[in-house]
């Protein structure tokens, strides 16, 4: 018998397009706006289909305006789609009834939802009252939160005079104190120390692996998605570039490891044991890297070890990170990818 | 305390803390409205009757003209002073994503803080009548006339703030409401009374005015206050059908335009 998967994020053929119109640049194009315009409709997202299974945390990554974000206003009901099917545990989010709005939560790194003029603990209980908490359960959330972000100074100060860090952290507790069924943080960690980007990802990593919650996650920053997520999905200029495991996700390149070696003295440019690694030299010659196929790593990189006066030695820590990056550049190798047999 | 009504008492409560938050704000909106009546409409209406007691403008001698001008003074703290700039700056930088997540809508929202304004207002009002009253700008005040006019004048808010909520929403498609908004304060302005009374406009215009609201913003209210309740309960009646017509018309043209709203900035 097939297991049932119950899908918490469901979506078919999901399109959304805005309508702008062309300004020429200046005051007369301005003034010839106010006669004439022409407009330009643009999908920010296309055809989308998606499935996400409850308790699943899924990376959604793309390049700026890739259409990530207009993705996530659909999912909680602030966009209404143009055309296309989406369901959220179990509603049409853009109907916004009371009953989804409790079930789920969105965090923008971007922008602040609570009260600025507030002190978060207002913003709190106010939360607390919208979403019907009862007391002793949003004692109870505030309290364990609070010993894992340590704000309990904070909580009489207002928003507007906290640092970026800190105001992410209340944010972050006012999503999760009505314990919603699927949270969306888009770039939660955006603009933050890296200490302040840690204790943000660990929290998120703790919290899902307790709460069994369905997260989807945006984030520019790959150490986010590397720590936290199992699953990618990719989009560019709206259409679906590539879903699935972030270990598939590091092989679209091929399956190559990236392996830095920085020696005392210049290397050889011709080193026979380097030339059919595709070697990049830099720091005058010292540092090298190399493209080694996967089964090899270990056996080349004990050679090189025993050849070479290494000093340094060093694999790459988060390859998302470089496919990431040629696909933006390239975004053809995943049409090649797709039509591969 | 049944699960609506702490939204919307808590709603009341921050908006309150929101309003004290800035003391120097708060300070304005008590004296600003005053000495505004001091320095252009008293000292207008000194140099128009030109200290004769005995001159009388379309029926009014001064002290009769300053007390209608102290009237509606106090008919626009509580009546007619919300501003729906604050509606439009939310929906322009994206700011009503959040009242499109949490489960306490935009409009619940802005009406449990205009409930908070009018709470304040009322205060303010009262205030301001106890100062003028003791220095002498007001000399005659019914009790009984003062509390009718302050009944009136919560419809008359209730009113101008749907009217305000729709102009606030008009920014849905227009970027910039500020010239529709002002307009609307101009017209209301001239039209309900405010500035001068309405027996100084030529017939044909009150005949006109008579069909529209306007007159029931500023100078029926400030009429009741001043002894005369001739049109308290059809005044009550037009408020109430107009603000139920704005009302209607509002979550008509908030359905429509949250269709557009595609979260600038978010």
């Amino acid at each position: 018998m097939c297991p049932i998967s119950i899908n918490m994020i469901e979506t078919k053929k999901l399109r959304k397009s805005f309508k702008s119109f062309k300004k020429e640049p200046g005051v007369m194009g301005s003034v010839k706006s106010l006669f004439h315009r022409e407009y330009i409709t643009k999908n920010a997202v296309e055809d989308f289909d998606l499935s996400i299974e409850t308790g699943e945390m899924v990376a959604l990554l793309g390049p700026n305006g890739a259409g990530k974000t207009t993705l996530m206003k659909m999912f909680t009901g602030i966009i209404v789609p143009s055309d296309g099917e989406v369901l959220v545990a179990g509603h049409k989010p853009f109907l916004r009834e009371k009953q989804f709005r409790k079930k789920v939560a969105i965090v923008m790194g971007q922008k602040s939802q609570l009260w600025w003029d507030l002190p978060a603990m207002d913003s709190f209980l106010l939360l607390q009252k919208y979403y019907e908490i009862p007391p002793k359960a949003f004692k109870k959330r505030l309290d364990l939160m609070n010993d894992i972000l340590r704000v309990g100074d904070l909580l009489h100060v207002h928003m507007r005079k906290m640092s970026l860090g800190e105001r992410m952290k209340m944010e972050l507790i006012a999503s999760l104190l009505h314990a919603p069924e699927v949270i969306f943080l888009d770039e939660p960690t955006i603009g933050l120390d890296v200490m302040a980007q840690e204790n943000i990802r660990k929290f998120i990593h703790d919290y899902h692996a307790e709460n069994k919650v369905t997260v989807v996650l945006t984030s520019h920053y790959m150490a986010d998605v590397q720590a936290l997520c199992k699953r990618l999905v990719l989009i560019f200029n709206g259409m679906k570039g590539f879903d699935g495991p972030i270990e598939k996700f590091e092989k679209i390149l091929g399956h190559e490891k990236i392996l830095s070696i920085t020696s005392s003295e210049a290397i050889d440019l011709d080193h026979p044991l380097l030339a059919n690694y595709s070697p990049t030299f830099s720091n005058k010659f010292r540092t090298v890297e190399l493209k080694i196929p996967e089964d090899q790593l270990s056996e080349i990189g004990a050679q090189i070890l025993q050849q070479l006066p290494i000093i340094d030695f060093s694999t790459e820590k988060l390859p998302i990170e470089r496919v990431m990056k040629t696909l933006v550049e390239c975004p053809d190798i995943l049409l090649k990818d797709r039509s591969a047999p | 305390m049944h699960p609506n009504i702490s939204k919307w008492w808590q709603t009341i409560k921050i908006s309150w803390s929101k309003t004290l938050t800035y003391r120097v704000n708060f300070l304005m909106q008590i004296i600003g409205p005053a000495l505004v009546f001091f320095f252009i409409k008293y000292n207008l209406w000194n140099s128009i009757y030109a200290g004769d007691e005995s001159t009388v403008i379309a029926g009014y001698r001064f002290p009769e003209m300053i007390t209608y001008h102290v009237w509606t003074l106090v008919v626009g703290l509580v009546g007619i002073s919300n501003n729906s700039a604050g509606i439009s700056e939310e929906i322009r930088l994206g700011k009503i994503s959040s009242y499109l997540i949490y489960p306490f809508n935009f409009w619940e929202f802005h009406t449990a803080s205009f409930l908070a304004f009018e709470v304040i207002q009322y205060l303010v009002a009262s205030i301001t009548l106890v100062i003028l009253f003791y220095i002498g700008v007001l000399p005659d005040v019914s009790a009984l006339h003062t509390v009718l006019g302050f009944i009136f004048c919560f419809f008359v808010a209730c009113f101008w703030f749907s009217m305000q909520f729709i102009v606030g929403l008009i920014a849905f498609w227009l970027n910039e409401t500020w010239s529709i908004r002002i307009i609307l304060i101009t017209l209301t302005s001239f039209l309900s009374g405010y500035l001068i009374p309405l027996e100084l406009y030529p017939s044909w215009l009150t005949d006109i005015l008579a069909y529209t609201p306007f007159p029931y913003l500023s100078f029926y209210p400030v009429k009741i206050f001043m002894g005369d309740t001739t049109h308290f309960f059809s005044g009550l009646a037009i408020l109430i059908g107009w603000s139920f017509v704005s009302f209607f018309v509002g979550s008509l043209i908030f359905k429509k335009g949250v269709r557009l709203y595609t979260a600038a900035g978010m």
